[in-house]
């Protein structure tokens, strides 16, 4: 059992504000994903949760009971970090006993939880080398097993995987995801990597300039994105943003993009507003790079579009092709079967179900 | 380019080889003439002290000795046996070494605890109190002579090895405290938040974490430290005299109190002898110091 709650946590640099008002509750076995941009606060609110750095205003509760001025060896936790901050001069095994050790655990029940784990990570061939002769991934098994023996009610990663290689990156991805599977414990993990934060996240917290700015499982996350900086953040190649204007033509809405050239609307009938906006009102109209489709009449809301394409990616799988459309630049992401040239227009299908819309002022969802 | 000629190629490449050549051996005329001008005292000192007196004084300042004779060696160590006036090193060389290990070991690791603290475990104001450090390396011998011995009068250790030893630490405390700060800044802060949920305090992390892995700088303070020290002539003769003063002291008594006639092979095996420690010092620690610093890193 281990829940975490963070309410109303404000944390300041001197007079720079890096955490603002941070509200963030977490029930026992989620994963939950501090995703953003550098700088966005989200190593310092971890660092935070795990007793490393003090709290300024708001409390950190962990299993109901505030820990805001309980050590960080009190807590429960265990931490992974990013350069695996493993001890030079001791042995793995040393390293991964090195906490237990300090706690006056028994030796049987220290030797046991070592077996248990460097086989399970798959370390028990390396015990007796120093993290010197170990390759990255290794070094990282290390870290985790650390972290492991602990036993924590709740597990910390601080971008664990950015110092790996792409293909190692991966592997150990699908590794922490199966940890998760197999010990079901409340882990919390902070990267950059939106990849990551897809795979691993039961909810993911977006963060920008010390705030949250939407909690949510990852595919609310990218179907409904509630403010641009969600919507633009998420997802590879970016989502298309077109800016515009609302039309009203009775209660039947359409969006009427800046730069039009043929007196285009594209109908807004099949999106339900949060708020419905008023005629004329500014707003940004926003489609991922996959709602682009071959003519297809079985969609429900949909629109016949003619793009000329001004460039054209084969990423092995798929064509990505950016296409000229009123005045903006936009990306599709087609089958690879396309018949695509440079210039020459096709027909397309704009899948219209799953469109975001966003004010322009506030840039938030309506 | 221009569609490349092999001849000319050719030609072109020669030519580049020779004047490879030319540097080279150019360099390596220049290094050993300035290896000899560096060797040339040592030399001469050398020689000097086998040779006797009659052969110095003929007046072959680079010729090597007729009959090597370590007798001047002797006398320089432990003298002639005569019941007074007879200055000879070895109770001073003991006293230096008395000094000098305590000095060095203390200020070494106080520098290490100071470097520690100001750099993993950042308060407020800690730059600042690095500041005064640094402050501290820039202020001359002379200016602290008179505080100094007043303070030594004060704490009743005036003319004895454990004021040395005092006033050697505090004033290396800057130079030790600036190395490790330096050099611990440079590791990563991530090691030593993992040793505060591992459950290690302030201490452990220092000599179970940090300690193991700091033998480079370790190596340069030490020998830094071991060098002033050692060779150190002011503090040495301001704050100590007859029984308590160190070599350097004492080599100097040594060499200026003879009555009689000048002895200069007795005076360079004795100016030789003040000199070998430090040398010991150069030859084992410098290599640690090379291999510490190709050692394996902390990252990948």
């Amino acid at each position: 059992m281990a829940t975490l709650k963070v309410s109303n946590l404000t944390k300041n640099f001197g007079s720079t504000l890096v955490l603002k008002q941070i509200n963030l509750d977490v029930s026992d076995g989620e994963f939950i994903v501090l995703l953003g941009p550098s700088g966005c606060g989200k190593s310092t609110l971890l660092n935070i949760i795990a007793g490393l750095e003090s709290v300024d205003e708001g409390e950190i509760l962990i299993d109901d009971y505030v820990v805001n001025r309980v050590e960080p060896k009190d807590r429960n936790i265990a931490m992974v970090f990013q350069s695996y901050a493993l001890y030079p001069a001791m042995t793995v095994r040393d390293n991964v006993i090195f906490g237990l050790k300090q706690r006056k655990v028994s030796k049987e029940q220290i030797e046991k939880s070592l077996q248990h784990f460097s086989k399970m990570l798959q370390i028990d061939q390396l015990l007796d080398r120093k993290p010197a002769q170990l390759s990255g991934g290794q070094r990282q098994r290390v870290a985790m097993g650390r972290a492991l023996v602990r036993e924590p009610h709740i597990f910390l990663f601080d971008e664990p995987l950015s110092n790996l290689d792409a293909k190692l990156r991966v592997e150990m991805r699908h590794e922490i995801n199966k940890l998760h599977e197999q010990l079901g414990t409340t882990m919390i993990y902070v990267t950059h990597d939106q990849v990551e934060a897809m795979s691993l996240a039961t909810r993911i917290a977006v963060m920008n300039e010390g705030i949250i700015q939407q909690i949510g499982t990852p595919q609310k996350i990218y179907d409904q994105p509630n403010s641009v900086f969600v919507a633009d953040f998420i997802g590879s190649p970016a989502i298309n943003l077109i800016q515009g204007t609302v039309s009203k033509d009775g209660a039947a809405l359409s969006f009427i993009p800046d730069q039009q050239k043929d007196g285009d609307k594209i109908p807004l009938s099949g999106y339900s507003f949060e708020t419905e906006p008023g005629e004329g009102q500014k707003i940004i109209f926003g489609f991922r790079p996959e709602h682009i489709r071959l003519p297809d009449t079985s969609l429900k809301s949909q629109m016949q579009v003619e793009l000329k394409p001004i460039l054209i990616e084969l990423t092995g799988y798929e064509k990505e092709i950016t296409f000229e459309f009123h005045g903006n630049e936009i990306t599709g992401r087609l089958p690879r079967h396309v018949d695509a040239e440079l210039g020459k227009s096709i027909t397309f299908s704009l899948d219209l179900s799953e469109i975001s819309i966003f004010d322009s002022a506030s840039t938030m969802r309506i | 380019m221009p569609a490349a000629d092999p001849q000319q190629m050719e030609a072109v490449e020669r030519s580049s080889a020779r004047k490879r050549t030319f540097f080279r051996w150019l360099l390596f005329l220049l290094l050993g003439l300035f290896a000899i001008y560096y060797l040339a005292p040592m030399y001469v000192m050398i020689v000097t002290s086998l040779k006797t007196m009659e052969e110095i004084r003929q007046g072959n300042l680079m010729t090597l000795p007729n009959e090597i004779m370590f007798d001047s060696w002797k006398t320089a160590w432990s003298g002639r046996g005569y019941a007074a006036g007879d200055v000879f090193l070895r109770p001073f060389f003991w006293n230096s070494i008395k000094m000098v290990v305590p000095a060095v070991f203390i200020s070494t690791f106080l520098g290490a605890l100071n470097g520690y603290a100001l750099t993993k475990w950042r308060f407020k104001g800690d730059n600042l109190i690095f500041l005064m450090f640094l402050f501290g390396c820039f202020i001359p011998y002379q200016a602290i002579l008179l505080p100094m011995a007043r303070t030594l009068g004060i704490l009743g250790i005036a003319n004895s090895i454990t004021g040395l030893v005092v006033v050697h630490t505090v004033y290396g405390l800057s130079f030790t405290t600036m190395f490790f700060r330096n050099y611990y800044i440079s590791i990563p802060d991530e090691m030593i938040k993992a040793a505060r949920i591992d459950g290690a305090g302030f201490f452990k992390i220092f000599f179970k974490v940090l300690l193991p892995i700091s033998a480079p700088i370790i190596v340069v303070t030490v020998i830094w430290q071991f060098t002033g020290i050692w060779n150190d002539f002011l503090f040495g003769s301001s704050f100590s005299f007859g029984e308590a003063a160190p070599i350097q002291v004492a080599l100097n008594n040594m060499v200026l109190t003879s009555t009689s006639v000048k002895e200069y092979n007795v005076d360079m095996a004795a100016a030789f002898i003040a000199g070998i420690p430090t040398l010991l010092v150069y030859v084992f620690a410098g290599k640690y110091f090379i291999r510490g610093l190709t050692a394996g890193s902390v990252k990948g």
